[in-house]
């Protein structure tokens, strides 16, 4: 074979052999290296971020990053200490890759104190013949370990869900406020020149939101006009980043809109279940007039007269105008209120007939007379001697009035033993018939039972 | 001595034997190389396989003394030492010590096996201090001294087994096989042709000199650490109860009696040394090492009775040794 060097420049075989062991403690020492610094590095990082993410304090942080440290430190030396290669192992591997019969091993290990000269002397000879056919760097090259990649790898995904899921957590553990969202929003908007304006209104707005002393209708007020605002300047707008912020903009103002609207309902819904609820038909301000309703009064307890109004033995309810704007939910409410209404004037609807007229069965049989008097005529309006004096077809002739929502437990009270109607409409108490142009929550569990119509002595005084 | 010269007397030798006898390259080169090493060797083979020739035919390569003795039972310690004669010198009447066939630099101990043990025993002296005593008064044996004892593994009626003591001081124990076909036709055509092969005398006059020179340059052969060691865990892993032979040799523990003795490596050494020299190195290598455990180590490790009966050779187990035992 030929040998690649000059004679002059190979060098001792012995030097050879302890040059091969130095490269291989080198890349034993990389290999070490390679595999713990992704880890630490990355521990590293995760220490950063928690810092970032105010989770850690920065003592707590300089004493994890300095164990991250030295513990790489302790397993680089006890992963690279056993991987030294021997003397021995390093001769043979030149021998194995000079092809040499284990010349470079014994020039390496042997002691030349028990060694005759001319025997020695020949066999260094041998060997630096052999010596042209190794060439360190070429031979024994640094070769990555596969658990350098996945060392790497890992630590790599370990950072990126760190980074991606730190955020998250510390969202879900400390929650931003909208209004927070919105003044950052804001702030950002705020750099860029044509958007000042808006991040202005948004700071506001912020403010706004903040202010418990506003009402919710309010607050939703001003988040569509806000909302609007963006809407319209999103569609002017050319800039990459301000469409971007906009956009951002207008999702967060949507769903603030939601969340308002959603809480606006809670509300309702709380008060609807607190102690008793007035209602008026006196026209109020986002409300259509109210329709006069029809019907007798109660005449004690035990005795609750069922008030009707025209409207509703139609199945309508009497609040004003459905179409007025802010009130989709109450809408709504309205719609799923009729539905439950019976409707008398609805041909083969027989559930409504059968349950009117087991009111009409049980008034006869004189076991609930509640029951006969919430209960009206379906099919024709009542006789003239069902309207009490100064009432007419029309209602009470040239009054206004009041119905008062009662609390559950005051009905019942009120009721005494009477009997309500519970057939057919799964919710507990709730009259069949609506006697009040309130319009009843129908899916609420909690709603109120009953629906008292105002006393005729108490008319004067409210009137 | 320079090493290149041992390896061409080394080489010549060979030659020479081989125009003799045909085949067998690997039992020539060791018996030359135990020869060298100052060993004795037991040649183990069926009868007709050549091994009196092989013997001869060194004796005259060599060009040394050579003497033969046939091993019978009657045979006696003084059949082989020699022994006191009473003579007439000048009218003087006295003893003569008669050199027995013992006092030659090759002795061929033919079917050894075949001699009571203690005409046996008569020679284990002779192997091992290369000398013999007989009335009190020792003689010794001229340097160089080997023994070559022959014996038959399948007539087995009759003979007695060499003691541990006594296989244990020959260096190599080497198997001789039938001869392949090849060989067979030439062994056929130079046997019984017209032309019988000889071989000629490679040493010269002062050839027990130039032998002794090559004995003392086997002995300065270099050997590394981690291979003396190998062949210390070698040795070590033929103890049944050794360390190495624990849970990761079970063949050792189920089959040997006793392991090797230290003469053991002592022969694997002298003769991976001698096998460098013979391959024109001055040091020993892994290989000249695994290649000589088995001829140095088979007659040294005893077999229990399960190895018998399961007819498990020794030269199994140490092929299993050898795997089992790592290179440093």
């Amino acid at each position: 074979m030929a040998s690649s060097s000059h004679p002059e420049e190979r060098p001792r075989p012995e030097t050879m052999v302890l040059k091969l062991r130095a490269q291989l403690g080198n890349h034993a020492l990389w290999d070490a290296l390679l595999i713990v610094f992704p880890p630490v590095l990355a521990s590293l990082c995760a220490v950063y971020l928690l810092v970032q993410g105010a989770w850690v304090n920065e003592t707590v942080a300089s004493t994890v990053a300095i164990l991250a440290l030295s513990l790489g430190a302790l397993v680089i030396t006890l992963r690279y200490r056993p991987r030294l290669v021997k003397l021995a192992q390093a001769a043979q591997l030149v021998d194995q890759r000079a092809g040499a019969k284990d010349h470079f091993l014994t020039l390496a290990t042997i002691d030349p104190g028990n060694c005759t000269e001319p025997l020695l002397s020949r066999l260094r000879q041998d060997a630096e013949e052999l010596v042209g056919r190794v060439e360190l760097k070429r031979d024994f090259p640094y070769k990555v370990k596969p658990p350098t990649y996945w060392s790497a790898g890992s630590s790599l995904v370990v950072v990126l869900l760190l980074y991606l899921l730190l955020p998250v957590a510390a969202s879900m553990l400390h929650p931003v406020s909208a209004s927070q969202r919105l003044r950052e929003l804001a702030e950002r908007m705020a750099q860029a020149p044509r958007l000042k304006e808006l991040a202005e209104q948004l700071k506001t707005l912020a403010a706004k939101l903040e202010d418990p002393k506003i009402q919710p209708q309010e607050k939703q007020a001003a988040v569509r006009e806000i909302e609007q605002k963006v809407e319209e300047r999103q569609k002017t707008e050319d800039e990459k980043n301000n469409r971007d912020l906009l956009s951002q903009a207008a999702d967060e103002l949507k769903g603030l809109e939601e969340q308002q609207s959603a809480s606006g309902q809670e509300q309702q819904k709380n008060q609807s279940q607190g102690g008793g609820n007035l209602q008026s038909n006196l026209p109020k301000e986002g409300q259509g007039e109210g329709k006069q309703s029809q019907g007798s009064g109660a005449d004690g307890p035990g005795k609750l007269g069922g008030q009707l109004s025209q409207d509703m033995q139609q199945g309508k309810s009497a609040q004003g105008n459905p179409k007025e704007p802010g009130q989709d939910k109450n809408q709504q409410h309205q719609g799923d209120t009729k539905g439950n209404q019976p409707d008398p004037n609805r041909p083969g609807k027989e559930p409504n007939k059968d349950r009117a007229d087991k009111g009409q069965g049980g008034s006869k049989d004189g076991s609930g007379k509640n029951q006969a008097s919430e209960e009206p005529p379906q099919s024709a309006p009542p006789a003239e001697r069902f309207y009490q004096a100064g009432e007419g077809k029309d209602g009470l002739k040239g009054a206004r009035y009041v119905t008062v929502q009662l609390p559950e437990e005051v009905a019942a009270d009120t009721k005494g033993e009477g009997k309500t109607t519970k057939e057919g409409t799964g919710h507990r108490g709730r009259s069949q018939v609506p006697v009040s142009n309130v319009p009843l929550p129908a899916h609420v569990p909690n709603a109120p039972t009953e629906k008292q119509p105002m006393p005729l002595e108490y008319r004067g005084i409210i009137r | 001595m320079e090493p290149e010269r041992f390896q061409e007397t080394f080489q010549r030798l060979e030659s020479e034997i081989q125009k003799v006898i045909v085949g067998h390259a690997e039992v020539i080169r060791k018996v030359l190389i135990a020869f060298f090493a100052g060993g004795h060797i037991l040649l183990e083979g069926v009868p007709g396989l050549g091994k009196t020739l092989l013997v001869k035919s060194l004796s005259h390569a060599l060009g040394m003394s050579f003497k033969r003795i046939q091993f019978t039972p009657d045979l006696m310690p003084s059949d082989i030492v020699g022994t006191e004669v009473l003579t007439d010198n000048n009218g003087r009447r006295e003893f003569q010590f008669k050199q027995g066939p013992i006092f030659a630099h090759v002795v061929l101990a033919d079917e050894i096996n075949r001699a009571t043990p203690k005409t046996q025993s008569a020679v284990l002296e002779a192997m091992e201090e290369k000398q013999v005593t007989v009335f009190g008064e020792s003689h010794v044996l001229e340097s160089p001294f080997m023994v070559l004892a022959t014996q038959n593994p399948i007539e087995l009626e009759g003979t007695y087994p060499l003691p541990e003591a006594q296989l244990d001081r020959f260096f190599f124990k080497l198997l001789v096989a039938p001869p392949a076909p090849d060989q067979l036709r030439e062994i056929l055509k130079r046997t019984t042709g017209a032309e019988v092969g000889a071989c000629t005398k490679v040493l010269s006059d002062d050839g027990i000199q130039l032998v002794n020179e090559m004995k003392l340059l086997l002995r300065q052969v270099m050997i590394a650490p981690p291979i003396e060691d190998y062949v210390v865990r070698l040795v070590h892993a033929t103890q049944p109860n050794g360390e190495q032979s624990g849970s990761s040799n079970v063949s050792v523990k189920q089959f040997i009696r006793f392991g090797s003795s230290p003469r053991g490596a002592q022969s694997i050494i002298l003769g991976a040394k001698g096998n460098a020299l013979a391959e024109g190195r001055v040091h020993v290598s892994y290989e000249d090492v695994e290649n000589l455990v088995a001829d140095a180590l088979r007659h040294r490790i005893i077999l229990n009775f399960q190895a018998e009966a399961e007819n498990v050779s020794a030269d199994e187990i140490l092929a299993n040794v050898m795997k089992q035992v790592k290179r440093n």
